[in-house]
């Protein structure tokens, strides 16, 4: 346990060192106020830019305060797995090519501290990002749009953070299995894709599949994007997912470490 | 007492059997010089004795631990080309690498402010890694890798990145901890290996060619060889050419350069005295003449030259 932290700090150090710790909370921050601001004021923009005709612009309707919400998680959810996915891409193959893992591997360290370490340095960079945007959003939202439910918003920022955990430990996976870091993000970002249109689009119901997350977290807030399936088995097969996929990662650093 | 024994190693990448059947013992206490040529299979012997690579097949014992349990504490391993966290300075890296190995906070930022002094470079201990200079990276492995006091020393050429001042500076050091510690290292400079070892392993295609104690291996090998360097003067290099077409009984030339020659003697003082009484008399401008045994430079033509 006492390595563990000592590499987890090594792992905080670094983003605060590498400034991810900053940009990544202002890129999120920046996104989850853009939403509830341009929506507010894009009749005004519309009707100053004078390309539409005035009865058109009074006839759009003003979006109501879900829908906002749900309109910023769908930012997060593009640009901003986007942006944690090229943070942590490089996480392993990076440490291996250059040789720093190997330095460190033959200590009396283990395999899982290594990549857990890693793996909870992810997912506190994703949730602080995350969470700083998206209470920004609910911010503006309120102030611009009205109220929005409590519990409704909170189940959001939990669906949607595990959500983001998932895709961050992907990209955490396909950095220990691919030595190029732009493939593992390319994969993470994929499979992420794969599965949320899974969920959307195919005909039948999946209450396993975790690219439900996002639109579980969506649904909570706004009702018209709601599948009305259960979320626990949802939970529960992306929790499992995750924590095999961090077995796998580990199992990748033993016996053939190159160079 | 072996602490190290290793048996019948053999580790294959596709096709290459880059290690090929190799077994030693490291007693404790020892100085072991593994050498070799290129590609011979040091650093992937190496890394399979420090846990980074997986044996195809083939034997690690460490003394005092089970098979298969985990005796990574016991090494200290410092790579070929060490690489460390840039943004890290050299002494967060030392505190960081210590507190791995379990030592203390406290303990830990002792030690390394010992071993920063000691690898010599102590001024630099505050700076970032990456603008250090590949020799500072060196001494920093070094220092990184002692930081725990490991029973086992492993070095990868420790000494291939640094100037000749810097390489005396790091032998000098290796000497000192010989005395602390089992120490395995390989090198290419064997004038160094030859200095500081007890034993050496001089692999040769992903075997061992000749291992042993040194002085056993110059043992069986004794054969008294004189080396002789000129000016290289047109006189010298005459004389040179018509000397060597009547070489004195019991002596021959067993490789020559354009202004010197060795030789091989059966009795090295007859032919001692047979050579400098040579030398007077033709006034040869004579730069250098070592009469001794086979050095390791020797040994190693002999045993990884002629296939
Ligand atoms: N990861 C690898 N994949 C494929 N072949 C490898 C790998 N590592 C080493 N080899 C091969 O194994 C052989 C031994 O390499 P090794 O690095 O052990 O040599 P070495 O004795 O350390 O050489 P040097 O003196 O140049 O450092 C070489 O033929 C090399 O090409
Ligand atoms: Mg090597």
């Amino acid at each position: 346990m006492r390595t563990w932290l000592v590499l987890f700090r090594k792992e905080w150090l670094e983003l605060l060192r590498s400034y991810r710790l900053i940009w990544l909370p202002i890129s999120f921050l920046v996104l989850g106020v853009s939403q509830p601001i341009t929506a507010y004021f894009l009749p005004d923009i519309l009707a100053s830019s004078g390309g539409l005709p005035e009865d058109v612009v009074r006839s759009i309707p003003l979006p109501n305060a879900s829908e906002v919400m749900a309109g910023s998680l769908q930012q997060f959810g593009t640009i901003g797995l986007l942006l944690l996915a090229l943070s942590s891409m490089g996480a392993v193959s990076n440490e291996r090519a250059s040789g720093t893992a190997a330095m460190i591997l033959v200590k009396p360290v283990s395999y899982l501290s290594f990549i857990t370490a890693k793996w909870a340095s992810i997912l506190a960079i994703s949730w602080l990002s995350f969470a700083a945007g998206y209470v920004a959003s609910w911010y503006y939202t309120v102030t611009l749009f009205g109220s929005v439910g409590g519990p409704s918003v909170i189940a959001g920022l939990l669906y949607f953070g595990l959500w983001l955990s998932f895709v961050g430990t992907l990209a955490l996976l396909f950095s220990s299995l691919l030595s190029s870091p732009a493939a593992a993000a390319f994969g993470s970002l994929a499979l992420a894709a794969l599965l949320q249109v899974a969920a959307s689009s195919l005909p039948f119901e999946q209450p396993w599949n975790p690219g439900r997350l996002s639109q579980l977290a969506a649904g909570g807030l706004d009702a018209a994007l709601s599948d009305g399936g259960s979320a626990w088995l949802t939970v529960a097969v992306t929790a499992t997912a995750i924590a095999a996929a961090l077995y796998l990662a580990a199992r990748s650093l033993q016996g053939h470490s190159r160079s | 007492m072996a602490l190290l024994t290793v048996e019948r190693l053999v580790k294959t990448f596709g096709d290459v059997r880059a290690v090929d059947g190799v077994g030693f013992q490291v007693d404790e206490g020892r100085c072991i010089a593994l050498l070799g040529p290129n590609g011979a299979g040091k650093t992937t012997t190496i890394r399979m004795l420090t846990g980074l690579l997986r044996p195809t097949s083939g034997e690690i014992r460490m003394e005092g631990v089970a098979p298969g349990q985990d005796y990574r504490g016991w090494i200290g391993y410092l790579p070929q080309s060490p690489a460390f966290y840039g943004w890290m300075t050299g002494r967060e890296y030392l505190i960081h690498a210590g507190r791995l190995c379990g030592l203390s906070a406290k303990e830990a930022a002792r030690r390394s402010s010992e071993l920063l002094e000691r690898v010599g470079i102590g001024a630099a201990g505050k700076r970032r890694i990456a603008g250090y200079s590949g020799g500072m990276k060196q001494r920093l492995g070094l220092a990184q890798a002692l930081i725990h006091r490991p029973k086992l020393l492993v070095l990868d050429e420790p000494v291939s990145a640094l100037d000749p001042i810097g390489r005396r500076e790091v032998m000098s050091l290796l000497g000192e901890l010989k005395a602390e510690t089992t120490v395995l290292f390989s090198t290419h400079v064997l004038h160094d290996a030859e200095e500081l070892c007890d034993d050496v392993l001089i692999m040769r295609s992903g075997r061992i060619a000749v291992g042993g104690p040194l002085e056993r291996i110059r043992e069986q090998d004794r054969k008294p060889v004189l080396t002789l360097e000129t000016e290289g003067d047109a006189g010298s290099r005459s004389w040179l050419e018509g000397w060597l077409r009547r070489l004195p009984d019991g002596i021959e030339a067993s490789s020559r350069t354009a202004s010197g020659v060795r030789l091989a003697a059966r009795d090295l003082d007859a032919a001692r005295s047979a050579v400098l009484r040579e030398l007077a008399e033709a006034d040869v401008r004579v730069a250098k003449l070592e009469i001794g045994q086979t050095t390791l430079e020797d040994l190693f033509m002999k045993a990884v030259g002629n296939p």
